[in-house]
């Protein structure tokens, strides 16, 4: 057991990384709007981390803390990353479909430009050498996982509330919902802020357990990895954005054994399973009967 | 350029009027899709819009619901502008509506279609749902509740779990209305509500309108094609015809008006 957990430590943690990463991307697109923003807002995330970790100036503050530092770094992420989505989404979150894809896009590659160039962020190079808090990189699990529980009670219970059905009814047809009163820039604006905070939280997390921290951290490439744990998981369900995070970045490591073979059989999975499961692996799983709802019986939601 | 179309006022303006629309106008480029439009609706008023295809009933509809800007004219509701307002805020005022396209929820139980409609009747936050608040809890009890009703008194109770979009044509438009009924409208705008209805199911539709009517004091401002159950439900008309209208009042009155034969009767 612990000679697993030494070897497949850093992979596990990584597995409930990509998981909160699909998430953040699920969130907006939860009231159906294409967002690639995340991994712009997982790099700034970091950035905070690590120059909270690492800048000369802040050695005050870091001795005065310790550890603490650490969730502090999480907390100043998620503040920054939901200012940020605010400023950005009010604009943005007016573009529908592809185009806000687009916006979103250009939105990551702003950033890893800026992060390319300036100082506080060191170049291309990055910052390097952020202080370790755990012993074990398997040690974070301490970190990601009480997340990503905390993430799936919250969408759970935001499924079941009317802010959640307002979102529902947003992605089903913004014309109709905003003529049945509901505010659609409001809630829109609503899960874009909220898949940016958890994006800019995992950063944080991910900071230290990555050791280093550079621009490529966020691209136009992890876009589309998060879109592909999306919606091979199944783009309407919080499960699909877990499951699909954690199979899809699994799967290469566990076809290692085929060396260069793996990344055929990973480009058939992707290709296969986006032609035959359009509702993404938890379609398997989803009953294809009506739920029968009783009067008077606990609140019921539909997919 | 405007023309005053003085005449056409309607004649029973010194009655409360619920709500009041002056000199609406829509141009689509050089399409005058609604021209200069006025008319009071009173209110417990069951209001009917007719024309010929294209007249401009719909783009009417939504120049009051706000789905679409007018070019200018306002419309007020209770001498309160809405014109200019966005459609959730319209909604919010009191202008519930139905679809000539039904836009139900489809992937979506009829159960929570009509849930969503009680949108602006309910207030609990973000928070106050994440973390179940007694308030948001008696809410979402109060919500399920009266979908139930609502679903019960369209008559579709029994199959509230099935998505919306496995519906028949003539259940889609009473999920529709019913939809709209959650949000407590003092005005119920119904687009073509008897479109794809057999003859049974468009008796008992002027029926159930009747009964909404006098159940939640409604006013209503129905567009409908279908003559003999525009004639039968309405208390008055008006008749639109390129964007213009032509004739508002009575059924009886509206139907010898020589301009309205020719128009809608006589091609």
């Amino acid at each position: 057991m612990l000679e697993f957990v030494n070897t497949y430590g850093f992979l596990l943690v990584t597995l409930v990384q990509s998981a909160l990463l699909g998430l953040s991307l699920y969130f907006p697109l939860s009231a159906g709007q294409l967002s690639l923003a995340s991994p712009g807002f997982y790099s700034l995330g970091g950035y905070i981390a690590a120059i909270l970790g690492t800048n000369p100036g802040l050695a005050g503050l870091r001795d005065a803390l310790g550890w603490w530092v650490y969730p502090l770094a999480w907390l100043v992420a998620a503040v920054f990353a939901g200012i940020l989505a605010l400023v950005i989404g009010l604009p943005v979150l007016r573009l529908r479909g592809i185009y806000l894809a687009l916006a979103t896009i250009a939105f990551v590659e702003v950033l890893r430009i800026l992060t390319l160039n300036l100082t506080i962020t060191g170049g291309a190079i990055g910052l390097t050498g952020i202080p370790q808090y755990f012993s074990t990189p398997f040690g974070y699990m301490a970190a990601f996982l009480p997340l990503l529980l905390l993430t799936l009670i919250f969408a759970y219970k935001l499924e079941r509330s009317r802010t959640g059905r307002a979102i529902r009814a947003i992605r089903e047809d913004e014309l109709a919902a905003d003529a049945m009163g509901i505010h659609p820039m409001y809630f829109k604006v609503l899960t874009f802020v909220l898949g940016a905070t958890l994006a800019g939280m995992v950063g944080a997390m991910s900071a230290p357990f990555l050791n280093t921290w550079n621009p490529n951290q966020g691209t136009f490439d992890a876009s589309i990895n998060y879109l592909a744990f999306v919606l091979i998981g199944g783009s309407r369900s919080i499960w699909g954005a877990v499951l699909g995070g954690i199979l899809l970045t699994a799967l290469p490591e566990i076809l290692r054994p085929l060396k260069d073979f793996r990344l055929i059989l990973n480009g058939l999975v992707l290709v296969v399973s986006s032609i035959y499961l359009p509702q993404g692996i938890v379609g398997l799983f989803q009953r294809r009967t009506p739920k029968k709802v009783v009067r008077g019986a606990r609140v019921e939601v539909a997919k | 350029m405007t023309l005053q179309t003085s005449d056409l006022r309607p004649q029973i303006s010194e009655k409360t009027a619920l709500l009041e629309a002056r000199g609406l106008t829509r141009r689509f480029g050089g399409l005058m899709a609604v021209n200069n439009v006025s008319f009071s609706v009173q209110e417990g008023e069951i209001f009917g819009l007719i024309g010929p295809n294209g007249a401009g009933k719909t783009t009417l509809f939504n120049l009051m619901t706000g789905l679409t800007p007018v070019s200018s004219g306002t419309l007020a509701l209770n001498g309160e502008t809405l014109t200019g307002l966005p459609p959730f805020k319209i909604a919010t005022r009191g202008l519930g509506r139905t679809f000539q396209n039904i836009r139900l929820f489809k992937e979506l139980s009829a159960l929570e279609n009509v849930k969503i409609g009680q949108h602006t009747q309910t207030s609990s936050g973000l928070w106050s749902g994440i973390f179940s608040s007694g308030r948001a809890r008696a809410e979402e009890k109060q919500v399920e509740k009266k979908a139930w009703e609502l679903l019960e008194l369209t008559g579709l109770a029994d199959r509230a779990g099935e998505s919306a979009g496995n519906f028949s044509y003539g259940d889609q438009r009473r999920l529709e209305i019913a939809r709209a009924l959650a949000l407590e409208p003092k005005i119920l705008l119904l687009d073509e509500p008897a479109a794809g209805m057999n003859t049974g199911e468009k008796g008992a539709l002027t029926e159930f309108i009747r009964g909404v009517r006098n159940q939640f004091d409604l006013t209503v401002l129905i567009i409908e094609h279908h003559v003999p159950l525009v004639m039968n439900l309405c208390d008055r008309i008006a008749v639109l015809n390129f964007g213009e209208l032509i004739a508002l009042g009575e059924p009886h009155q509206v139907q010898r008006d020589p301009k309205v034969i020719e128009a809608y009767l006589g091609a």
